[in-house]
C-alpha cells in the first residue's frame, strides 16, 4: 500500500466496507447474468451485450478496488493495462484474420425425373426412372426397344440432384432436416473461391431444398443463408 | 495502534524501485500483465475454434447437453467470495491483526478448494457423460476440437487456482510459526494480487465460455 498520510489502520478499516460492498455487487451482477440466461426472454445480441457490459464492470471493479489500483501509483495500472491491451489486440487480430463470411449463391435439390426411353444413349452412372422404380446405368450404352434390367442397377431410394454454388468456402456441409430421410454430405474443395459442385443423393422420399440445410464455412465463419432466398 | 505504526515502518524495509513502488509489487503487476496475454491467447483460441468445431458434421455438439450451469454458477459465486476473504486477509496483515489474517487466509483456501473440487467434478462429468463424452480430443468418441480448447483454457485457469491455493497454504502454515509479522504484508499483498487476478480471469471465462453458449 502506498500512500497516504492517514493512519494505515484507519485507512484499512475504511476499506473493509468498500471490499464488502464490492463483493455484494459482484455477487448481484453475476446473479443478473445467470437470470437473463435462464429466463430466455431476450434476443441473443441483447444477452451478449449485457454479459459483455457486466463482465467489464466486474473485471474493473476487482482490479480497481480488490487489487488496490485505486490507491496505488499509476505505473501498476499501466503495466497491467499494457498486458490487457496486447491480449485484446491478439483477440481482435485473430478474429480479423478469420473473418471471411461465405456467400451461398445457390443451392438446389431436385428428384431425378428422367424417364427411360428406347433408342437413347446413356452414360455410365446415369440415373433414371422406369415404372415407379429408379435405376443407375452400369455402363455407357444405347437402349433397345425394351428395358434391359441387366444394364441397370436398381436403386433403393429416390436419387436427387443436389447442387451448390458458393462464392467462398473451405468446407461445405449438407444435411437433411428430418431424421426419417437421412442424408449427410461434407465437401472440402481444393480451391476456396467460386466453389461449384453437385452430387447424387439417394433419399428415402421425394425432397426439395426446403428439406435440407446447407452450411458453408470460410475460415471461422459459417453461413446457412442462401442468397437467392434472401 | 503501535503495532500498526510498526507495520507501516516495516513496509519501508521492502526494496523500492526508483518509482517509489516496492520491487515485488512492480514485478507482480508485470507478471499479471504477461499472464493477461497468456489467457488472452487461450480465450481467443477457444472463441475461434468454438465456432469452427461446435457444429461440424453429424457429430453435432450442443455443449448445453453436457454443461452443468448450476454447478458452474455456484463455483463462480464461491470464487468471487474468496476474493473478499483475500482482500480482507491483506487488509488484516496491514493492520497487524494476525488472527484475522489467519482466518481470512483459511477462508480463501477453503473457497479456492471448493472451486477446484467443482472443476474436478465438472471435468470428470464431461469425460464420462453417458452418450456425450467430451474429452481433450474427441466428442462421443469421434475426433473433435472443442474439448481441446475448452479443457486447456479452463484447466490452465484451474492450475492457476491450485497454485494460488498452495501459495496461501504456505502462508497459513507460516502464520503458525510465530514468525509472521507486518513485515510480510507486501508478500501477502502480492499473493492477493495473484488471487484476484485468477478471479478476474474467471469473470471473463464464465460468461464467454459458459453463459454465451446459452445465448447463441
Amino acid at each position: 500500500m502506498s500512500g497516504h498520510g492517514e493512519d494505515p489502520v484507519e485507512e484499512e478499516s475504511k476499506r473493509f466496507f468498500t471490499f464488502f460492498n464490492l463483493s455484494m455487487a459482484l455477487v448481484a451482477i453475476t446473479g443478473i447474468e445467470i437470470v437473463i440466461i435462464y429466463v430466455q426472454a431476450f434476443e441473443s445480441t441483447t444477452i451478449i451485450g449485457v454479459l459483455f457490459t457486466t463482465s467489464i464492470v466486474k473485471f474493473f471493479g476487482v482490479v480497481y478496488w480488490f487489487m488496490h489500483l485505486k490507491w496505488d501509483k499509476v505505473l501498476n495500472t499501466v503495466l497491467f493495462l499494457l498486458g490487457l491491451v496486447i491480449a485484446l489486440g491478439t483477440y481482435f487480430a485473430v478474429v480479423y484474420m478469420a473473418d471471411d463470411t461465405p456467400i451461398i449463391d445457390s443451392f438446389k435439390v431436385t428428384a431425378v425425373e428422367n424417364i427411360w426411353k428406347a433408342k437413347t444413349n446413356y452414360e455410365a452412372g446415369a440415373y433414371l426412372k422406369h415404372e415407379d422404380a429408379y435405376y443407375k446405368a452400369g455402363a455407357a450404352h444405347t437402349s433397345e426397344e425394351v428395358f434391359d434390367a441387366d444394364k441397370w442397377g436398381r436403386v433403393e431410394g429416390i436419387p436427387h440432384h443436389i447442387s451448390w454454388k458458393i462464392e467462398k468456402a473451405d468446407t461445405i456441409e449438407i444435411n437433411s432436416k428430418t431424421p426419417d430421410n437421412p442424408f449427410y454430405h461434407r465437401h472440402q474443395p481444393e480451391e476456396s473461391d467460386n466453389v461449384e459442385g453437385s452430387i447424387i443423393g439417394i433419399l428415402a422420399k421425394v425432397s426439395t431444398k426446403a428439406d435440407f440445410r446447407i452450411k458453408a464455412r470460410s475460415e471461422a465463419n459459417w453461413s446457412e443463408q442462401v442468397k437467392e432466398e434472401e | 495502534m503501535s503495532e500498526a505504526v510498526a507495520a507501516h515502518a516495516d513496509e519501508h524495509h521492502e526494496p523500492y524501485t526508483s518509482t517509489g513502488i516496492p520491487t515485488k509489487k512492480v514485478l507482480m503487476w508485470a507478471f499479471l500483465g504477461s499472464d493477461c496475454m497468456f489467457f488472452g491467447t487461450l480465450i481467443s483460441t477457444h472463441l475461434i475454434y468454438r465456432k469452427i468445431s461446435a457444429t461440424v458434421g453429424t457429430n453435432y455438439l450442443d455443449i448445453r447437453d453436457i454443461f452443468d450451469i448450476e454447478l458452474t454458477s455456484f463455483s463462480t459465486f464461491i470464487l468471487l467470495a474468496s476474493s473478499l476473504f483475500m482482500a480482507l486477509a491483506v487488509s488484516a496483515i496491514h493492520k497487524g491483526n494476525l488472527k484475522s489474517t489467519r482466518w481470512m487466509l483459511l477462508g480463501t483456501i477453503i473457497f479456492g478448494g471448493i472451486f477446484l473440487a467443482c472443476q474436478v467434478y465438472e471435468f470428470t462429468h464431461f469425460a464420462y457423460a453417458p452418450g456425450n463424452e467430451l474429452t481433450l480430443s474427441s466428442y462421443r468418441g469421434a475426433p473433435h476440437v472443442f474439448g481441446s480448447t475448452f479443457f486447456v483454457l479452463t484447466g490452465t485457469h484451474g492450475t492457476h487456482v491450485a497454485i494460488g491455493v498452495f501459495w496461501l497454504l504456505g502462508w497459513l502454515a507460516y502464520s503458525f510459526t510465530g514468525k509472521m509479522s507486518t513485515a510480510d504484508a507486501m508478500d501477502i499483498e502480492c499473493c492477493g494480487l495473484y488471487w484476484h487476478f485468477v478471479d478476474i480471469v474467471w469473470i471473463i471465462i464464465f460468461p464467454v465460455v459458459y453463459l454465451m453458449e446459452y445465448a447463441l
